[in-house]
């Protein structure tokens, strides 16, 4: 398990404080906050890979698990979290102000395998707000583009008010990332693709031994991702999805996200999809 | 216009129709022409007669389908080597189900629909190559209708969940 | 004149009414002695003061989804089987704050500045041993170790007690887990008509006995102990055949016996509360009217609750098959995966205690059944 910054190995569950430095806003019911602790020395410390995630506290209403969607270099000044507002926790922090208190524990869970994936060429598929944890892989590939490869996002929203980040694609592109856009529905007044992200797996010419895969969005999607991946024969060891549960603790203690052997609090977020194979068309496992 | 040359340089890029016997790839490139579109430009709409099964060279083609006080829904868009009016081939109701336009500039391969029709009810090896060809069409068509119709980026109970 | 031959492993007889002074020795050096009392008509651990708390000449009758006070006009004080309680409720209690946070301005956390409660567990079933073990792997990981747990358990003081007169229900023979207590108690009572045999398992155990009026174990009495304990083998209500479990479970996830099972269970999540192994649980706020100080407390939690498996893209389980199908494979499967044992002993607490009378060691042999079919 990578260490982990902010939790107190004496203090069950008890966070840090971290001050909302700024909201920006990225669809109707996203926003990202970025959080600095008040404490100096523990932003100082604080590190965490891409694809971890941080638990965020708002007394009185609870934890929520949350992505970290910034820059791994950058989390010594700041940390941010792309937030959707679907349940009590996040509906609760939409409604903070910058200057406001969250409390923080965190960086757990696997990463993606930056290092892992060196030297192949990459495709990032993902949905919705499965972007966020796949963001700070992207910062890292910019920041060392020349160890990978062909690198291509294809990404995928409900519509094209729904598309995260969209002001960065540019940049991305300019750094050589084949930047692959899809929505679900839109009107005369969108030029760009309408469908889904797996039927994008259509137009690409992989070469499956130099192939790895990243893959996050909405566990249907993945299915289809990953379903389209193996039709193209890429290993199940460079098939890498990262998962989404029911997470209370973080430490692969509370028991609320296990999946077969695995608490994906900790054994994941991120697993080969050879690890996962045996329960991934399991109906409600 | 387009040169009989052309057309055969433009089939011979679509890896499906590199599978085809000669004989096979000359009676389709009979039937084939070239259109060149602008964006803005409509293929066909929604009703026309169905006459001609594109596939797309260059460029992007939406599908859409008109509703009432939403307007065009857009609901597929097609790319390099995607086919669009695939029901012209196997027609029941002899109308375009949705319509298509052109988004960007582009070329399109068209196939002549009553004839393809004909040239697969007399050879049926070309035409079982053309139906299979088809069939994975539809299937990618369904993936996406169906990945589509559940919605799988809306949330499935807003008024529910702790986070 | 005994003292200097009192070892740990040593075996001595104790008079009955020295039990008293046992607990008074512990209660001494600071223990809370715990154990089991008699209240409306079931049994619990509680606090217990002397050898009256004891539920003297009583028996459980316990069968699927049954469990009955019977006396038996015996004079003994350990022959009962226990009730839906386990020990675990002392080591991670199922209702616990955590830290309490106030708003003065920005917040802040309010030290919670009570020491971990040092409990003595009077009368500790050698699958109770069993099941503090296992939960041991779960709350103390090389990698993770619970504090609340880590510290009660620290401070634990453990007298077990040998299982003379097993239930309708259990099975610990089939786990490897009893009906003897091994290992992992400070001292291990065996409760003759007579007498006390007790085993010394730690330095602290063997400190305390040295106070009291113990006599060196006659061959008979060990001899009397040892045939109770073989024929209490033989008296198990139940049997688990444990070959390969994990490969069966994870093997047969779409099993039409999950269907069938599924149709039974009530999702009440009994059987997780009374498993004296199962360690889940959730964290929820509990705030003032004026939204300043918030407790932040601990609750056992069970993936039979139709929200523990909640999370923004749905519920995970639905289905009370899924949730059922979970219990079964986790317990008796992923567990070992997970900490290297299964996460059953065999203590029939959730045969006895299931609404339903679903009983996992029929269950199981069901699923066999279909398998091989």
């Amino acid at each position: 398990m990578t260490p982990t910054a902010t939790t107190h190995p004496e203090r069950l569950l008890e966070p840090d404080w971290a001050e909302i430095t700024a909201i920006t806003p990225e669809t109707e019911d996203i926003s990202t906050f970025w959080l600095r602790f008040e404490a100096p020395a523990i932003q100082e410390h604080y590190r965490f890979q891409p694809g971890q995630f941080n638990m965020l506290y708002l007394p009185g209403y609870g934890e929520a698990a949350i992505s970290i969607s910034s820059d791994p270099d950058e989390s010594r000044r700041l940390v941010g979290h792309t937030i959707r507002f679907v349940g009590n926790v996040t509906r609760a922090i939409n409604r903070l102000k910058v200057g406001d208190l969250l409390g923080l524990r965190g960086p757990f869970s696997a990463p993606w395998p930056m290092d892992a994936i060196e030297g192949k060429d990459v495709i990032l598929a993902s949905g919705g707000i499965g972007l966020a944890p796949l963001r700070p892989a992207i910062y890292h590939i910019l920041r060392h583009r020349e160890r990978y490869g062909k690198v291509i996002l294809v990404y995928g929203a409900r519509t094209p008010r729904d598309l995260l980040y969209l002001n960065e694609y540019e940049e991305w592109r300019k750094a050589d990332i084949d930047v692959q856009i899809t929505v679900d529905h839109a009107d005369e007044t969108w030029s760009g693709r309408v469908g889904v992200v797996p039927m994008w797996f259509y137009h690409f010419r992989i070469d499956p031994r130099k192939t790895a895969l990243l893959t996050c969005g909405p566990e249907i999607m993945i299915r289809f991702v990953v379903f389209e991946a193996l039709a193209r024969r890429i290993p199940t060891d460079y098939i890498y999805v990262s998962l989404e549960r029911n997470m209370k603790c973080g430490q692969g203690a509370c028991g609320h996200c296990q999946l077969g052997p695995y608490f994906i609090c900790k054994d994941g977020l991120v697993f080969p999809f050879s690890a996962l194979e045996p329960y991934f068309n399991v109906e409600e496992y | 216009m387009t040169t009989q040359s052309e057309i055969l340089a433009e089939l011979e890029k679509i890896p499906w129709f590199r599978e085809l016997k000669a004989e096979h790839f000359q009676r389709m490139a009979a039937i084939a022409t070239l259109r060149r579109v602008k964006a803005g430009e409509t293929l066909f709409h929604e009703g026309d007669k169905e006459d001609y099964l594109y596939i797309v060279m260059e460029g992007r083609v939406a599908l859409d389908m008109f509703m009432p006080h939403r307007g065009k829904v857009r609901f597929y868009t097609a790319e390099e080597m995607d086919v669009i009016g695939w029901s012209s081939v196997t027609p029941v109701v002899h109308q375009r189900t949705a319509g298509a336009i052109a988004v960007m500039d582009g070329l399109v391969v068209a196939l002549d629909a009553e004839k393809l029709r004909q040239i697969c009810d007399e050879d049926h090896d070309l035409g079982y190559l053309v139906m299979r060809r088809l069939a994975n069409i539809i299937a990618g068509r369904l993936m996406v209708t169906r990945l589509q119709l559940v919605d799988m980026f809306a949330h499935p109970d807003k008024e529910g969940g702790n986070d | 004149m005994i003292e200097r031959h009192l070892a740990i492993s040593s075996v001595v007889s104790l008079p009955k009414t020295e039990l008293d002074a046992l607990l008074a020795g512990l209660r001494h050096n600071g223990y809370q002695t715990v154990g089991p009392c008699l209240k409306d008509e079931g049994l619990v651990y509680a606090g217990i003061e002397s050898l009256a708390d004891l539920p003297r000449g009583v028996i459980s009758e316990q069968a699927a989804g049954k469990f009955r006070l019977v006396q038996t006009g015996q004079e003994r004080y350990f022959d009962i089987i226990p009730g839906g309680q386990s020990w675990k409720q002392f080591l991670f209690p199922p209702r616990l704050t955590l830290f309490t946070a106030q708003k003065d301005g920005r917040w802040r956390i309010a030290p919670d500045g009570e020491p971990a409660p040092r409990y003595a567990l009077i009368g500790v079933r050698a699958c109770e041993l069993a099941a503090i073990e296992i939960q041991d792997r779960a709350f103390m990981r090389e990698d993770y170790a619970d504090p609340i747990y880590r510290a009660r358990r620290r401070n634990l003081f453990i007298v077990a007690v040998n299982c003379l007169h097993p239930a309708g229900t259990c099975f610990c023979v089939s786990l490897g887990s009893g009906p003897r207590a091994e290992r992992g108690y400070d001292l291990c009572l065996t409760e003759l008509d007579d007498a006390f045999l007790v085993e010394i398992g730690s330095e602290l155990g063997r400190s305390l006995m040295t106070e009291l009026a113990c006599e060196p174990a006659s061959a008979y009495l060990q001899n009397a102990a040892n045939q109770g304990l073989e024929q209490a083998v033989k008296q198990m209500g139940r049997h688990l055949d444990t070959s390969d479990l994990p490969q069966l479970l994870a093997g047969n996830l779409d099993a039409e016996r999950w269907e069938q099972v599924g149709k039974r269970c009530l999702s009440c999540a009994n059987c997780t509360l009374v498993c004296p192994t199962c360690f889940c649980w959730d964290a929820t706020d509990h705030t003032d009217l004026l939204g300043k100080v918030t407790r932040r407390e601990r609750v056992w939690d069970s993936f039979f609750n139709p929200a523990f498996s909640y999370f923004a893209g749905g519920n995970t389980r639905p289905a009370i098959r899924s949730r059922y199908r979970q219990w079964l494979t986790h317990k008796l499967g992923a567990w070992k995966e997970q900490y290297g044992t299964l996460g059953c002993v065999g203590c029939g607490r959730c045969i006895t205690w299931c609404p339903a009378g679903i009983d996992l060691t029929e269950e199981i042999a069901a699923l066999r059944e279909e398998v091989e079919a």
